[in-house]
């Protein structure tokens, strides 16, 4: 366990990679007793003391006794991954919720654990993935419309569907002439399905995870983000499928990597936590990471909240030109934004500094690493913040200056119907992508110790990645999703995203109040 | 193309082997001393003792039809007398005369019997052959304290099965430990206290210098002086190759009958193969007889290939041996001790493993003694000459395998079928 | 002919190769019985670990076999399908197939009442695909022509 008495920022659930059983756990009872969050279930009639889920287990919850002839566990270690039980060729273990033994107080019941952490162990907690605070869900809240007899719908099986989308700075008009167009267009990014893969950095990923992202996104002609961590020198041959992140930190930013990408996207914020920079524990530091990043190995990269040369619109409207005139103007810039309470105003201020594409990064968000306070407690629903940058920018006329790409929690494909019908022309999946390839949720990314392989940098587990079976999955997810949408556009009567885009009169509320729906611009079900 | 086998074992089946794989029409006639089909020779000890019999298919090293499935005309139970070069022509003990293209002297060796009186007492036995066995078998029953002379291959494991049957066994080795040849001291001291365990009496550094009795064996004398009362014998000092007719027919012979890197003889229609031939060993880097299965094997493999105009080269042999004795297993192989060698070697509870290394760091030999499992890399080193400097130090581990060696290494083997 | 091809990337070390091949070479193929009430069969295949590599190495079926070569009673053959396998039958435990294995694949069986038995991967003969290639879970065995 890493105590920095200086920092304000400390790893504790960091169990350590045991290979024998640790017997002093004991000893801590009094001291440190948090009740387990989870129970390891263990038939023994089926157990046949493989001894795979001891191998699996990297949080080291999983011990073989030779002398007993059995498997155990140290519940307090256990995360829920459920890599045991997935493994478990006979079935023999259930991973299940420890009840709370405190008394009911639903005023106090799920902050006593971290009371007592905060006490014990003299630090914050650090976190990963999305907010799972009960919070509203929007999007549940919204129901799509059908075409029926008096607009008929669409067979997406005997008519085309167009998923098409292009990403980048629109002109107010153009101008044809018989040799074609007149105009001069800005840079565009051409997606064939309107699903990006998110912003999530090599270093909070294992390699063999953006191997898998690299082939679908070139597969299904769509892109992903290379995140904050610089790009391994095997992955540039996935070239024309790249969007490359400049982020507070700059790490891995130099000319061959700006070269790569098809689009340099500026992280000015990111969803999950809104007005801090970037967090990769120096676990996950190794030496290629190291290599990548152009940073010591070992140390915590932390990347700094603002970007130090950024403290005003004009000074992003600087870096977004140097970034322009470094790539000869032959490639989209974009600006990341957390959803935060003004974020209209940023938006647009964004759209006016010069930038191409607005991604605005909602509450929800996942990250690899994050202070548990700001990841519960800071920015906005994707939702909303999307339908007031849409809503803001087309009242000042400046819409199609920028696309819009909305991120942050993005679970379906009809949460993408959703978002594009709110006002976006494409989405970024980030949690969805890895849960995909095996994620289970179980919030300890930080660790580096991730038992899928997916949020690690140990080469022994990135091994449980196979870059063969990620890639298909995501292709399949990407694949099954699209068949969604264009299955529900059909229903919808539009055959085209661009149809779709902003095109509110599509959407009903139900169960939302009048202020919801007015933010919103959707109207309520019935009307 | 007529081709003539004389012998009826392990690199005479592999030769018909080698040539039925690509011409069914030659005719192949194996001429044999021996009734039998070919059998397997390290099994005689547990024919004596009545572990395995005749009747079982395990106990031979083909199966029944294998003559008939490969169109193999057999002469059993004839001696080849003498063979004529330049008539090409080999004659039988009954003034037959066969005629060949290609001939492959493939007859193995015959124990030797060392100068001593009293070998032709009754109770005196070898055990070489089926009719040795044989007759030591049947005379089991009058044996109640038996000397086995030599600590050897032959003599180690006779011992081994005579004290199983319950019989009261003496082993009488010249050298200060069994398997001399094939162990060092501290392997061998695992066979000797298996040896002790399993109530056989050992007498090492000695020799026998008289079997004494009227009729029948009665008692042992020792070059000591030491007198042993015995009424029965086995005489295991060694094998020699049986080149008696090749060296009359005017073939190149030495220890064996000398044979160049295609297994052909000083004549280049005459091949020899096996037990009988002197062949390159490439460890010790001179010609030498290795009466070794696994080369007999191969020996006669390429000799087959070549008699029939190929050009397969021997790369050369080393003796190799797998042995159990009682509970003990050992495996070794190459040059098993020297002054001259960089040595790694560990003793554990049950387990001994050393390994030998020259100055180009080559594995030249080694022993493992307990645990034996994945002796067969090792053999793979000594043969391709690998250069080991940079895994050497992992030998000595007892969960030795592929994890020790680099990933270049591994995906170059693995992803083969041949070695 | 097809073999299992061994990918080392792809190997987590979990083991499911060697508890598949055990159901496979069992008595009632049942996974709990196999490995609870009957006599444990041996796994043909190894998983050899030493962080952070680990992978599971078993027979190559080499086109010439020194394990053939080696055996003193022609046990080791090779079978219609063109596999090398050991006939338990005749097979003496002599070991001199491991001492010439440069694969270090074959295993020792010293349940047997007088005789050993060499054990090592058959490729399952009862199977479409072999039983390890099914059970690994990230593909690290694949069966293919080498």
């Amino acid at each position: 366990m890493i105590i920095d008495k200086n920092a304000t920022i400390l790893y504790y659930l960091l169990p350590k990679f045991f290979k024998e059983a640790e017997k002093v756990e004991w000893m801590k009872n009094l001291k440190e007793y948090v009740p387990p969050s989870f129970v390891v279930e263990r038939d023994d009639y089926r157990c046949i003391r493989c001894k795979a889920c001891v191998e699996q287990c990297s949080f080291g919850a999983t011990f073989y006794d030779e002398d007993e002839d059995k498997v155990w566990n140290w519940n307090a270690k256990c995360v829920g991954c459920n890599r045991c039980a997935a493994i478990c060729p006979t079935e023999a273990i259930t991973v299940k919720r420890a009840d709370p033994t405190y008394r009911y107080n639903h005023n106090w019941n799920t902050h006593i654990d971290g009371l007592k952490k905060r006490a014990i162990f003299g630090g914050t907690p650090v976190v990963s993935m999305g907010n799972d605070k009960p919070y509203p869900i929007y999007w549940d809240h919204m129901l799509l419309n059908a075409s029926q007899v008096t607009n008929p719908s669409i067979d997406p099986l005997r008519e085309p569907m167009e998923l098409k989308t292009f990403l980048g700075r629109k002109p107010a008009k153009v101008e044809v002439s018989d040799s074609g167009l007149k105009t001069r267009l800005a840079p565009q990014l051409e997606l064939e399905i309107p699903i990006m893969f998110a912003a999530m950095s090599y270093g909070a990923l294992s390699y063999n995870v953006i191997e898998s992202l690299g082939r679908a996104a070139q597969y299904m002609g769509t892109y992903y983000n290379s995140g904050e961590g610089g790009l391994n020198k095997d992955h540039y041959k996935f070239k024309g499928n790249i969007i490359v992140q400049v982020a507070s930190g700059r790490f891995g930013v130099h000319k061959d990597y700006l070269d790569v990408g098809s689009a340099i996207e500026i992280k000015i914020g990111q969803g999950a936590k809104p007005g801090i920079g970037g967090h990769l524990p120096g676990e996950k530091v190794s030496e290629t990471i190291s290599e990548t990043r152009m940073m010591p190995k070992g140390s915590d990269a932390l990347s700094p909240a603002p970007h130090h040369d950024v403290y005003s619109i004009e000074d992003l409207r600087q870096l977004i030109y140097a970034l322009k005139e470094a790539t000869e103007y032959k490639k989209p810039v974009a600006v990341k934004i957390a959803a935060v309470h003004n974020v209209a105003a940023i938006a647009s201020g964004v759209a006016r500094a010069g930038a191409d594409i607005v991604v605005i990064d909602g509450f929800k968000g996942g990250t690899g690493a994050s202070p548990q306070v700001i990841r519960d407690n800071i920015g906005l629903p994707l939702e909303v913040a999307l339908a007031v940058v849409d809503e803001r920018l087309r009242s000042e006329g400046i819409r199609q200056d920028v696309s819009i790409v909305a991120s942050g929690g993005i679970r379906n494909s009809m949460d993408v119907v959703k978002a594009i019908a709110l006002g976006a022309d494409a989405v970024y999946i980030g949690t969805a992508a890895l849960i995909a390839i095996g994620c289970t949720m179980c919030q300890q990314c930080h660790t580096g110790k991730c038992a899928w392989g997916i949020s690690t940098q140990d080469p022994h587990l990135s091994k449980r990645v196979n870059p063969d079976i990620a890639s298909k999955r995501l292709i399949n997810l990407l694949e099954v999703w699209a068949l969604e949408i264009k299955e529900t556009m059909g229903a919808m009567g539009i055959n085209s995203i661009e149809s779709l885009r902003g095109n509110r009169l599509n959407l009903r509320g139900v169960g939302l109040n009048e202020k919801e729906l007015e933010i919103l611009g959707i109207l309520p079900a019935g009307e | 193309m007529r081709v003539v086998i004389v012998g009826n074992s392990v690199a005479a089946i592999n030769a018909i082997e080698a040539i039925r794989e690509k011409d069914k029409i030659s005719k192949i006639t194996v001429i044999s001393d021996e009734s039998y089909r070919a059998y397997s020779h390290p099994l005689l000890p547990n024919l004596v003792i009545g572990e395995v019999s005749r009747s079982e298919e395990r106990f031979y090293y083909r199966r029944n039809d294998f003559y008939e499935k490969n169109k193999v005309d057999t002469l059993l139970g004839k001696r080849v007398v003498k063979i004529l070069q330049k008539q090409k022509q080999v004659i039988l003990e009954n003034d037959e005369k066969i005629e060949y293209d290609k001939l492959l002297i493939a007859c193995g060796g015959k124990p030797i019997k060392p100068p001593m009186e009293g070998l032709e007492l009754e109770g005196v036995h070898t055990l070489t052959n089926i009719k040795s066995a044989d007759k030591l078998r049947k005379d089991l029953k009058n044996i109640k304290h038996c000397v086995v002379i030599g600590g050897g291959l032959i003599g180690s494991k006779t011992a081994e099965k005579l004290a199983k049957k319950g019989i009261k066994v003496t082993l009488v080795e010249l050298m200060r430990r069994v398997l001399y040849p094939v162990l060092d001291d501290t392997a061998a001291d695992y066979i000797h206290k298996e040896l002790k365990s399993l109530g056989v009496e050992l007498i090492l550094n000695d020799s026998v210098s008289a079997i004494l009795g009227d009729k029948r064996v009665k008692e042992v004398e020792l070059k000591s002086g030491k007198k042993i009362e015995a009424d029965g014998v086995v005489v295991a000092v060694g094998v020699a190759p049986n080149m008696d007719m090749a060296k009359e027919a005017g073939l190149e012979v030495n220890k064996g009958v000398v044979v160049n890197d295609f297994m052909q003889t000083s004549d280049e229609n005459i091949f020899a193969a096996g037990d009988v031939a002197e062949a390159y060993d490439m460890v010790l880097g001179i010609k030498r007889p290795i009466p070794i299965l696994p080369l007999a094997a191969r020996q006669g493999r390429i000799a087959g290939l070549n008699i029939l105009g190929g050009d397969v080269k021997y790369k050369g042999g080393f003796a190799t041996n797998s042995i159990t004795i009682g509970k003990v297993s050992f495996i070794s192989m190459g040059i098993v001790d020297s002054d001259e060698l960089e040595i790694l070697k560990i003793k554990k509870d049950g387990e001994y493993r050393k390994f030998l290394i020259d100055e180009e760091n080559r594995l030249k030999g080694m022993i493992l003694v307990g645990n034996i499992e994945k002796a067969g890399m090792f053999n793979w080193m000594i043969q391709n000459k690998l250069d080991v400097s940079w895994m050497k130090d992992t030998f000595l581990n007892s969960d030795f395998g592929w994890k020790y060696f680099n990933k270049a290494f591994r995906v170059l083997r693995l992803d083969r079928k041949i070695k | 002919m097809k073999v299992v091809k061994i990918k080392e990337d792809n190997c987590v070390y979990c083991h499911l190769c060697e508890v598949a091949c055990i159901v496979e070479h069992s008595q009632s193929k049942d996974i709990i019985k196999a490995f609870k009430r009957e006599e444990r069969p041996i796994a043909r295949c190894s998983v050899e670990f030493n962080y952070p590599v680990s992978l599971s190495v078993m027979c190559r079926h080499c086109d010439d076999a020194p394990c053939m070569e080696a055996c003193q009673n022609g046990s080791m053959h090779r079978d219609e399908r063109g596999y090398v396998v050991v006939n338990p039958d005749t097979c003496v435990g002599c070991w001199m197939c491991i001492m010439a294995c440069p694969y270090g694949v074959i295993k020792r069986d010293t349940r047997r009442e007088i005789w050993g038995l060499s054990t090592k991967c058959d490729l399952c003969p009862d199977r479409e695909i072999p039983a390890c290639v099914e059970a690994c879970p990230n593909e690290a065995l694949t069966f293919e022509e080498l």
